[in-house]
């Protein structure tokens, strides 16, 4: 800053007020600016405890499609193709267990990891593809953990017409 | 000459702390997606290799199928059914509001989100009120495949 000379400091300070004065005063004095950060902690801390609270950590669900016929299941036209029928049933095997049967062949799978070679070799043959119609029909105790493990193995199999069946 | 020796104050550091608590926050903001009020905690099918696709449905109606029963041998279980986060309520009453929302929007698509240990039966009759109501689109809930496949 350019200094002023001793005349023109005395001219201002006699031209001031004793209230401009004192506010001088004031302003001399040097106080260090301190920036406060302790509403900022608190509230970063309390961001960090909200969080850490309602965070849950889960596994991500996700959708299998379906298609359900229009009138309740009820046949209008007689399938051209016979459909491959998946036969789900519970078993005494461990807990909660369940066998597969496949109508007209005769080495069925044991689980749905199996189903998914099998239908992709049925499909192989002469008469079937990936449109033909893959009907899961499952009795009325069987988990449902069971069904929808053979649905996705219908899927992974490329399968383009699966439907759920009755027994 | 002697210099004065100058007074040092003890100060505590704040920037590592700062440093650390920011970080905190900014790992729980990119990994938190606040889960929706409609799934109801339950156990999802967990198929393997799962095909399931975590895609966004619009015009969706979430049937929440949970159950009272331990093992699917238990036939003394229940299977208590609810739209979304709503209270539970009866097969009846849903086909009615599914009836409802179907008129008001033919685009309905139904997503069933079933309990893996109840009967098939009882998810059955979900889907049955579902095909009366002649809403064709439908969703089932499993898990997303993991990074194990």
């Amino acid at each position: 800053m350019r200094s002023r000379g001793p005349s023109n400091r005395l001219q201002t300070m006699m031209d001031a007020t004793p209230h401009t004065r004192r506010y001088r005063r004031k302003r001399k004095g040097k106080s260090p600016l301190v920036l406060n950060l302790a509403p900022m902690i608190d509230v970063t801390f309390l961001l960090l405890i909200f969080f850490s609270v309602t965070t849950t950590f889960r596994r991500a669900e996700g959708f299998l499609a379906a298609k359900l016929p229009k009138d309740a299941g009820r046949p209008v036209v007689a399938m051209p193709i016979t459909p491959i029928i998946v036969r789900i049933e519970p078993a005494d095997v461990g807990f909660g267990g369940y066998q597969l049967r496949v109508d007209h062949f005769v080495n069925a799978p044991a689980t749905a990891g199996e189903l998914v070679g099998f239908l992709r070799e049925i499909h192989d043959q002469p008469g079937f593809s990936n449109e033909t119609p893959v009907v899961l029909a499952a009795t009325p105790d069987v988990a449902w953990d069971h069904v929808v493990a053979c649905w996705n193995a219908a899927l992974r199999a490329n399968c383009n017409n699966i439907s759920f069946g009755r027994q | 000459m002697l210099r004065k020796r100058e007074k040092s104050s003890i100060t505590f550091n704040m920037a590592p702390m700062i440093d650390v608590v920011f970080l905190l926050i900014i790992f729980f903001m990119l990994v938190s997606t606040f889960a929706s009020a409609e799934n109801i905690p339950m156990e999802i099918p967990n198929p393997e290799r799962s095909l399931a696709e975590n895609v966004k449905i619009v015009d969706r109606v979430v049937i929440n199928c949970r159950t009272t029963q331990m093992s699917p041998d238990d036939e003394s279980g229940k299977a208590v059914y609810s739209i979304g986060p709503n209270r539970p309520e009866s097969l009846e009453s849903i086909s009615k509001r599914l009836a409802a929302a179907r008129s008001a929007n033919p685009k309905l698509k139904v997503i069933i989100r079933a309990d893996k240990r109840l009967r098939y039966e009882h998810v059955r009759a979900v889907m049955s009120v579902v095909a009366e109501n002649e809403i064709e689109d439908m969703s089932l809930v499993a898990h997303v495949a993991g990074l194990d496949g």
